[in-house]
């Protein structure tokens, strides 16, 4: 492919001041239960490239998933950077080392359809501890990328990317249990994760009703995921602080936040986001957003960094191979204090139910519980059966209950669970 | 067959073109066009499914069709489940016709069109703008090994604006969109921009209200969003199948009023609308619900066969995936009552307006979504305004809560999310009433 990369920025270079191909070529391989049975394997075999050229501080994009239809797609980038509104522009990165090495790939991860029935078998005998559970549907993906940045600058930059992954769901009754694990090594575990949703649905079934009123909640890894993802990761984006969408836009230097808590994203740490150079060819660092309580930092990409005379923080993504790099968080990693937070009474949440609804400029929230049950000394009481938990994130992580001491891989997340101090709690 | 131990294959290829344009606080962020073409090829071996997804695959090469089944059929090969087909009527239904095709306007014109929408929700209060259009002209081909194929064009387009306010460290916002696959939408929209611009401006000095169990009324937009949450999903042929939906074993119960009705139309010109399903198959009108009583399921061909009780036609795919059951147009059907009647009825309550999204747990019966905003209700009239109201609540205990059904449906577009795919849809519903409706809110008034 190093051909047609070299083509599109030869032509390109004659339209444009400066071009930039973004290429992914992947496989994956997907196996589906139905039930306790294994109904469609699937192999994914995909190929993109993402085009961006920039002419007199005009920046436009386009993507294609066809190498034939790469001058089509490097005509479309012209046309979008006529249209863009003209910034102040720098340049995009010159060659230069990477940071180093960062957690991404694993030699031993090669996907194919044996792998994948493997980790569902796992999975199955992990639920079977539970007999009264019963699977209702699962899934198993091994994947393998190639990704190349290159641009005009003489910048070019590979990285070789694996996931694996599982997930089970399982009911009791009415009660559901779902459990999931992921990694960008084989080292997930999947008679945990079938052991975990099966003791869920069981666990939770009978659940008595909450009375309304003021709780302490303690959120699991999962639900913690949702809510700051939703509200607190925007709200870290330079884009939307200088575009007024930031309720963290005016707190930079204050202590807006619990003094046990640290957020930072770490590119180097072992989670799905790990990378050595951000979407546009910048040697990733690490960002100290809030230590100690303290907010230090938002995150930049070059162009954000160059329109508001900031410096990039290396943190720009791509969610594929399309479109525009982005501001975003490689491995949103929340540290800090810890502490058992597991012996005082309290609601523990294992997901939750509407997340995306949230208010983030607010940071309101009100969302359904998944799992809700009384924890207390250590160890899951008396199940609850419905309960919707609802408050102001923001306000809620100003003064914390405690940060646990486990730690765990979500998405783009690398969390522990967290103690709420008082939380609204809507019963039946 | 193709190949021995097929027993069935399908090819359905998306060829796609996207523009979108992206203006932030009157800056054209980005403006521009991608393109994609995928192919996702199914075959049926001897039990399950084996299925390979290709970016820029050439069914007309004899050679790369061949190696593509061969290797559907290995990955078949570790399929357990027996997975039978059941026939369904082919067919296709024209598309409706574009009344101004949006790829005839100039990426420049519609940059115009939407800042001029931006530029109305920036009333005074307002202090960020958002706006995005978007639109993809799909060409899709499908052919299986029963001998039938279809083939279609469909363009979707759409736009949403956003307006941000901000007082005293108090940030709230406003937002509308509207989506149509039958043209051009964006002549005329500015009142859109201004209302979203108006609404954030509002809803700072509305309070959160305090959550509890109380009266509700639903407007078109939140109760269309509780149809799709709380009874569409529920009775997806393939969550039933797996066992994770409430409505299992229901088939004919009464599990609501006998003025309530809940449909699916994926025949209806709305933002969901199919001329034929991802497997070839002619799609119906759906009665989910019929009278208060449970009528069907939505099935897929493989659904149907395992389950009986229901309407194939529902198989729909984001482009590079597999089809699943999906909904298309999912609506309450009008009943009889008035606006008024409604609120007179409601008497103490909250009335609940707009909808930022919601989510189920069909197999749990629970299901939560959000409003955009809402009115208390005192004595039947509209008092104060709140924000940031949820509900949630337990399906079969919310659809007999359903006490009134309003005569003014309508519908509004979105995208729902299932198995990692995305795909049209609208939903709709008069306003209805609910009774001892669960309102989440953290607020102390």
């Amino acid at each position: 492919m190093a051909g047609l990369i070299d083509r599109v920025i030869r032509a390109g270079e004659r339209l444009a001041d400066e071009v930039e191909v973004f290429l992914v070529e992947g496989r994956s391989v997907t196996a589906q239960l139905q039930r306790e049975k294994v109904d469609r394997a699937e192999e994914s075999r995909s190929w993109g490239m993402g085009i961006r050229v920039i002419q007199k501080g005009r920046i436009g994009v386009s993507s294609t998933g066809d190498p034939a239809a790469w001058e089509r797609c490097l005509q479309a980038a012209v046309d979008s950077a006529r249209l863009a509104t003209p910034q102040e522009w720098k340049g995009l990165p010159g060659p230069g080392p990477a940071a180093g090495e960062a957690p991404c790939c694993d030699p031993a991860i090669e996907p194919s359809p044996d792998g994948a029935r493997g980790i569902l078998s796992r999975m199955l005998e992990g639920v079977a501890g539970h007999p009264d559970a019963h699977v209702t549907s699962g899934s198993a993906t091994l994947s393998r990328a190639t990704l190349t940045l290159a641009n005009s600058h003489g910048l070019e930059r590979t990285m070789e990317r694996t996931e694996c992954g599982c997930s089970l769901e399982a009911i009791c009754g009415q009660s559901t249990g779902s459990e999931f694990d992921q990694s960008p090594f084989l080292d997930i575990d999947p008679r945990r994760v079938g052991d975990q949703a099966g003791f869920l649905a069981v666990h939770s079934s009978g659940g008595r009703e909450i009375a309304d009123g003021q709780y302490s909640v303690i959120l699991s890894p999962v639900a913690f995921a949702q809510l700051l993802g939703y509200i607190v990761v925007p709200a870290l984006s330079g884009r939307n602080v200088h575009a007024g969408r930031s309720r963290l836009a005016s707190l930079l230097s204050t202590r807006c936040m619990d003094p046990a808590l640290d957020l930072r994203d770490d590119p180097f740490a072992r989670g799905m986001g790990a990378t050595a150079w951000d979407a546009e060819g910048v040697p990733a660092r690490r960002l100290d957003f809030v230590r100690e309580g303290t907010l230090l930092a938002f995150a930049y990409d070059l162009k954000t960094a160059y329109r508001y005379g900031k410096e990039t923080t290396a943190s720009a993504v791509r969610g594929g191979f399309g479109g525009a790099p982005s501001i975003g968080i490689h491995n949103l990693v929340l540290d800090g204090k810890r502490s058992d937070i597991t012996r005082e009474r309290g609601l523990y949440v294992h997901d939750v139910v509407g997340a995306h609804t949230a208010n983030p400029m607010s940071g309101d929230f009100s969302v359904e519980c998944q799992n809700p049950v009384w924890m207390e000394d250590g160890a899951l009481r008396e199940p609850v059966r419905k309960a919707m938990i609802a408050g102001n994130l923001f306000d809620t992580l100003a003064e914390l209950g405690g940060i646990g001491k486990d730690s765990r891989i979500v998405g783009n997340a690398i969390l522990p669970s967290v103690r709420l101090k008082q939380v609204q709690v809507i019963g039946e | 067959m193709p190949l021995p131990g097929i027993r069935y294959c399908d090819i359905r290829r998306v060829r796609a073109a996207s523009t979108h344009i992206d203006i932030d606080n009157g800056v054209v962020e980005s403006a521009g066009t991608s393109f994609s073409d995928s192919s996702v090829i199914r075959v049926l071996g001897p039990r399950g499914w084996g299925v390979v997804a290709l970016d820029h695959f050439d069914p007309a090469s004899a050679k790369d069709r061949h190696a593509v089944l061969e290797r559907g059929l290995a990955l078949a090969r570790i399929t357990e489940r027996e997975v039978d087909l059941a026939p369904a009527p082919s067919g296709i239904r024209p598309v409706p016709p574009l009344r101004e095709d949006p790829r005839t306007v100039s990426l420049e014109e519609k940059t115009g069109l939407l800042s001029a929408i931006a530029a109305a929700a920036r009333v005074e209060g307002v202090t960020s703008t958002r706006a995005q259009y978007t639109e993809r002209a799909e060409e899709v081909s499908f052919s299986d090994s029963s001998g039938h194929e279809a083939g279609y064009g469909v363009v979707r387009s759409g736009f949403s604006v956003l307006a941000v306010a901000s007082r005293n460290g108090v940030v709230q916002m406003g937002r509308e969109s509207r989506h149509t696959l039958t043209g051009l939408n964006l002549r005329h929209q500015e009142a859109l921009g201004r209302e979203a611009g108006e609404r954030a401006v509002a809803l700072l000095s509305a309070p959160v209200p305090r959550g509890g169990r109380m009266r509700a009324v639903l407007d078109p937009e939140l109760a269309g969003v509780f149809a799709h949450e709380a009874v569409g999903h529920a009775s997806e042929g393939d969550l039933v199948l797996e066992g994770s939906s409430v409505l299992q074993g229901k088939m004919g119960e009464r599990i609501g009023a006998e003025t309530l009705t809940i449909v699916d139309d994926p025949t209806l010109p709305e933002f969901g609308f199919e001329p034929v399903d991802a497997e070839g198959v002619l799609p119906a009108r759906t009665e989910i619900i019929s009278r208060g009583r449970v009528a069907a399921y939505l099935h897929t061909r493989e659904t149907l066969a395992a389950l009986g009780n229901g309407v194939p036609g529902h198989a729909r795919a984001m482009e590079g995936d597999a089809p699943i059951v999906r909904m298309s147009n999912t609506f309450i059907e009008n009943g009889d009552a008035s606006y008024d009647e409604i609120l007179e009825e409601c008497g103490e309550g909250i009335l609940l307006i707009g909808s930022r999204g919601g989510q189920v747990d069909p197999g749990r019966g629970v299901f939560q979504f959000n409003a955009e905003y809402g009115y208390r209700l005192e004595k039947g009239s509209i008092a104060g305004m709140v924000r940031d109201v949820s509900l949630s609540g337990e399906i079969l205990a919310t659809l007999h809560d359903i006490v009134l059904v309003g005569n003014n449906r309508a519908m509004h577009q979105g995208f729902c999310g299932k198995g990692g795919q995305s795909v049209p849809v609208s939903d709709g519903a008069p306003h209805i009433l609910l009774d001892r409706a669960v309102v989440g809110g953290g607020g102390a008034d």
